[in-house]
């Protein structure tokens, strides 16, 4: 079996997981900083604080100051039951259900209709993109 | 009033709920309106719905009761609503073991989404005027692309309803959590998983990235990128947007 050079890293990182302890406090430390680093960007262009912490814990697993296996399995089993977590966000739309009545059912026509306009057209696009960058990419070699 | 007043009232009922929704969905062969998360959200309102004429108290007080546990707590379904933050954290791993993607293919992926997110607005914009629907919502629409915590303001700067916003938000990733990777796979665009990655997280956030995260690495790496890169963008090209069609 040939394996690529970043599967072959993949594989050494994934080696005995951490303790569920030790992946909870990269977290909390993650979380810390990012909370600092979005109360210090200006009010115009916010980045919320999750953004924030996905974007350093990227740049901490790329410069390998933090290893695939002291996060990988508190982070897959917080991926898995993420729809439970949003459970609450739903079901806080009852408070806004005297918002429907009025304009309901258009407005949410609009909701259902741009929700599948975004997802078609971003698909759409990039495939275009993509084939059209790896033509040129076949064109040059 | 005295007993759904604490903390494990509202986490209690988002959990059996969802719990509920996952045997329907099992039990109904995965049927696509039988999602989880959706019959959760419904039943749970619902929930909510016939407590407060049963009890005949306002629905402010029943809210609050399930949000952080009645007017002496601070915590009840909140708490499982503060995990969303470490789960979006997580998406970083997905990423990271696909970072080769994104080394090759960075410039595609940012045009792609900064032109997908201009074209969709425009198509969004013609739907909305098509059904008659006001400035304010209009304006309370735009911003749907990005999380929340971006959007909220967003639409209140372009002078839409923060409120409707936030509907907006949630219901992007409960539709794209149960049609999602139906409809991509219908109009046959689920040949590029760079395309369906990046779909799945601008239009579903949080949610349709852990979608892709189940559909494929590729998928779920593009899903990541996606939801990093597109609440920066939609904070630039909404208002210039917004503008540009006169709301405000």
């Amino acid at each position: 079996m040939n394996k690529t050079e970043k599967e072959r890293i993949i594989e050494e990182e994934q080696k005995d997981a951490s303790p569920v302890i030790i992946q909870l406090g990269i977290f909390a430390a993650v979380l810390f900083v990012s909370n600092i680093l979005s109360l210090i960007m200006p009010k115009a262009f916010p980045v919320p604080v999750p953004v924030w912490g996905l974007i350093i814990l990227y740049v901490l697993l790329t410069t390998h100051v933090v290893k695939l296996h002291q996060v990988e399995k508190l982070s897959g089993f917080l991926i898995g039951i993420i729809g439970v977590f949003f459970v609450p966000s739903g079901i806080q739309m009852y408070k806004s259900l005297d918002l429907i009545k009025e304009d309901g059912i258009t407005l949410f026509i609009a909701i259902i209709a741009s929700t599948i306009v975004l997802l078609v057209t971003v698909t759409f696009t990039t495939r275009l993109f993509i084939s059209i960058s790896r033509k040129i990419r076949n064109r040059r070699e | 009033m005295q007993f759904i007043n604490n903390t494990f009232f509202g986490i209690f009922v988002s959990v059996v709920v969802y719990l509920i929704g996952l045997y329907l969905f099992n039990r109904f062969n995965n049927f696509f309106l039988f999602q989880p998360l959706f019959v959760g959200m419904i039943l749970g309102i619902f929930v909510l719905w016939v407590l407060e004429h049963a009890m005949g108290v306002s629905s402010t007080l029943i809210y609050d009761a399930f949000w952080h546990g009645g007017k002496d707590n601070f915590i009840g379904a909140n708490l499982l609503f503060w995990f969303l933050g470490p789960a979006t954290i997580s998406f970083a791993i997905p990423l990271y073991k696909r970072n080769d993607i994104v080394k090759d293919y960075w410039l595609e992926i940012l045009l792609s989404l900064v032109v997908g997110l201009f074209i969709s607005l425009i198509i969004i914009y013609y739907i909305c005027r098509a059904l008659n629907l006001s400035n304010s919502e209009i304006a309370s629409l735009l911003p749907q692309s990005a999380t929340t915590a971006i959007a909220l303001p967003l639409s209140t700067s372009i002078g839409g309803i923060p409120a409707i916003t936030a509907m907006t938000v949630i219901l992007n990733s409960v539709i794209v959590l149960a049609i999602g990777d139906q409809l991509v796979k219908w109009l046959k665009l689920d040949t590029d998983p760079i395309g369906i990655g990046l779909g799945l997280g601008t239009s579903g956030h949080t949610i349709g990235s852990a979608k892709a995260v189940k559909l494929g690495s590729i998928e779920g790496a593009m899903a990541s990128i996606a939801v990093i890169v597109v609440g920066i963008v939609t904070n630039i090209v909404v208002p210039l947007f917004a503008r540009l069609i006169g709301l405000k």
